[in-house]
């Protein structure tokens, strides 16, 4: 089932949750709507989900328009942070609750049901514990069961609160995989909503990018992370160093350092902003002749594939991460306090005029 | 097999000092004030013999003072239940002004003296009094009968339900309910098999407190009930009435009726309690 959501605005009290938001979700995608706390990300989920109303526009379920319709007859699943299994029932009655409460007429035979569970219970690989509580089970397999509850009255949609945002990061990384695997194999239209980019890069087929109410950016993850659409995007999918410098003439200054920028030809003579990736950063021994720009080894870390540097510069004081293979630095043999020159391989420029940072 | 016994070990390493203080005061507090008391109630009551005892208990202006009792008592804290639930649910889930009033009055009750609550709720309630006349008409008597009896027991008791359902009620997580809505549960479903169930433990205690409490009124009970033996007389005003005529066994011995009785009935509800608070939580 696809999902319309259109000019969708939310005010809490005097806090503007949501501004006129418009977004399509195709049948069978999987969405994430990932941004910083405060930025609307839950709030647009819940009243996708009928949870909440929204003040003006309208969500519409292929064609159709629920904006009106309450939450049980939106049939949806909805899976929430802190799971929101119910304590007094076992892990069975908590997966067989949304096929026990439809009316008598659409009511599945008990043998029905009893199959139905034991599929789910199947699915999220958990068939010895359907006879437990949920206080008994661990986080991991909570949000299981959670999920298993949701699917059980096969819903069109599949709606996830942070799913994994109470888990802890092993757990994390498996079920979100799990979920990945799960949605090639079942392709429910899902959206689920998150703050953690590494997540939302990992499992989605598209992003959107949400800040302050409102669509920053929406894309496949490779669009969003190597063309990020502005300062704010930029930085919030993974670390990044900003170097103020100014354009002249198609020219970037950064430092002692110039750079050709054909894509700001036209914006003439200004400062500017430019972002770069800490692994988009060359380290030389030598200052080169088109200009390098000179910085002092503050720290290493050099554990796992990629070695993390944090470096000072010598002209400005500003810090700068410094990302290189384990190879590289091996070469180079860095040691802390040792002076380098650092250049941009690739950067993106931003005429702040047009974003206030 | 394992037949090796966990010696029973009575205390436990705690960064709080002072278990055995504290234990010993508790166990001189409770002889002192609970235990003494009611053993007095059997040893008075055993100087009669078992024979004589039981033509006490079983005379039949005994049982009536009983059946009165634990009957109004029991009509008091079973209303006290539905409406203390739904006026927790009330002061819990919405707001509008005046909330904090009304949270404030509910425990009125508990301060005013139950004598002067007994007599303005006989003066309302008599056949010419301000609510008794309205209900007049209708046939329907409410001083100086059970009714009357039950509605003074409402008042005093009136809180504790309220009371232990607020704050469960206060930290009961509302994604459940959203859960459930999203399962396609009607409201009413959601009530039913998914609140009540949380609440039942705390709303049994607010049954229990006040059953406790309205089985022992007497100050309020006896202006609105006439006192008429057989008929609106309650066990506790039968027992006065037999010490005023220094019958102190037979007065004891109906005490100690009425001890076992509630004994038994606060037991079987500890043990509902217990079912219904521990059965997800067990193995």
């Amino acid at each position: 089932m696809s999902i319309e959501i259109s000019n969708i605005s939310k005010t809490f009290d005097s806090f503007k949750a949501l501004s006129n938001i418009d977004l399509k979700i195709n049948t069978g995608e999987l969405v994430a709507l990932l941004g910083p706390s405060g930025s609307g990300k839950t709030t647009l989920l819940r009243i996708i989900a009928g949870l909440e109303t929204s003040d003006a526009g309208n969500i519409i379920f292929d064609g159709e328009d629920n904006t009106e319709k309450s939450t049980q007859d939106r049939k949806v699943g909805f899976v929430f942070q802190h799971y929101a299994l119910f304590k007094h029932m076992t892990v069975f009655e908590n997966i067989a609750f949304g096929l026990k409460v439809r009316p008598s007429k659409l009511r599945p035979g008990k043998e029905y049901i009893e199959k139905k569970v034991h599929e789910l219970l199947a699915l999220v690989k958990m068939e010895e514990l359907a006879k437990r509580y949920p206080s008994q089970l661990s986080g991991g397999q909570r949000q299981r069961i959670a999920l298993a509850r949701a699917l059980a009255v096969e819903p069109k949609v599949l709606l996830l609160d942070e799913p994994f945002g109470a888990l802890d990061a092993k757990v994390r990384k498996d079920l979100r995989r799990w979920l990945r695997k799960l949605h090639d194999e079942y392709p429910i239209t899902s959206v689920f909503v998150t703050h953690d980019q590494e997540e939302a890069l990992d499992v989605a087929d598209r992003i959107v990018i949400l800040n302050q109410g409102r669509i920053e950016q929406i894309g496949t993850p490779e669009e969003v992370y190597d063309n990020p659409a502005n300062p704010f995007v930029y930085n919030f999918l993974g670390n990044v160093n900003l170097f103020h410098g100014r354009v002249h003439n198609g020219k970037i200054e950064l430092g002692g350092l110039k750079l050709d920028v054909p894509e700001n030809t036209e914006a003439g003579d200004r400062d500017v902003i430019s972002y770069i990736r800490p692994h988009d950063i060359e380290i030389s021994l030598e200052p080169a002749e088109n200009g390098f720009i000179a910085a002092a080894i503050i720290f290493i870390r050099a554990v796992g594939p990629i070695v993390n540097l944090e470096m000072k510069r010598i002209d400005t004081g500003d810090y700068i991460e410094v990302e290189i293979s384990k190879e590289i630095y091996k070469k180079l043999q860095l040691k802390e306090k040792q002076t380098v020159y650092v250049k941009p391989k690739d950067f993106k420029v931003f005429i702040p005029e047009d974003y206030i940072i | 097999m394992n037949l090796s016994i966990k010696p029973i070990k009575l205390k436990q390493q705690s960064v709080i000092p002072g278990f055995g203080l504290t234990m010993g005061i508790t166990i001189l507090y409770i002889t002192l004030l609970i235990l003494i008391p009611v053993a007095m109630v059997f040893v008075n009551s055993s100087t009669l013999g078992l024979k004589s005892f039981w033509e006490i208990a079983a005379s039949p202006r005994v049982l009536a003072s009983l059946r009165v009792s634990f009957g109004t008592a029991f009509l008091a804290a079973s209303i006290n239940a539905v409406f203390g639930l739904l006026m927790a649910w009330v002061l819990e889930r919405y707001s509008f002004p005046g909330k904090k009033l009304i949270d404030g009055l509910i425990d009125l009750p508990f301060a005013l003296p139950t004598a002067v609550a007994g007599i303005s709720l006989t003066t309302l309630y008599a056949p010419n009094g301000w609510l008794g006349r309205l209900f007049e008409p209708l046939g329907i008597k409410i001083s100086y009968t059970p009714l009357g009896i039950t509605v003074a027991l409402i008042f005093i008791s009136f809180p504790f339900v309220i009371r232990t359902v607020q704050p469960v009620l206060h930290s009961f997580d509302t994604e459940v309910e959203e859960a459930a809505a999203c399962l396609g549960a009607s409201r009413f479903q959601t009530f039913r098999k998914i609140i009540i169930p949380e609440l039942l433990p705390a709303l049994i205690t607010g049954f229990a407190l006040s059953f406790a409490r309205a089985l022992g009124e007497y100050g309020s009970v006896v202006f609105i009930s006439g006192n008429m033996p057989m008929k609106t007389e309650i066990t506790p005003l039968l027992i006065r009435t037999k010490l005023e005529q220094y019958d102190y066994s037979g007065g004891t011995a109906v005490a100690a009726i009425m001890l076992i009785i509630s004994f038994a009935m606060l037991l079987v509800i500890n043990l509902f309690q217990w079912w219904a608070g521990n059965r997800h939580k067990m193995r």
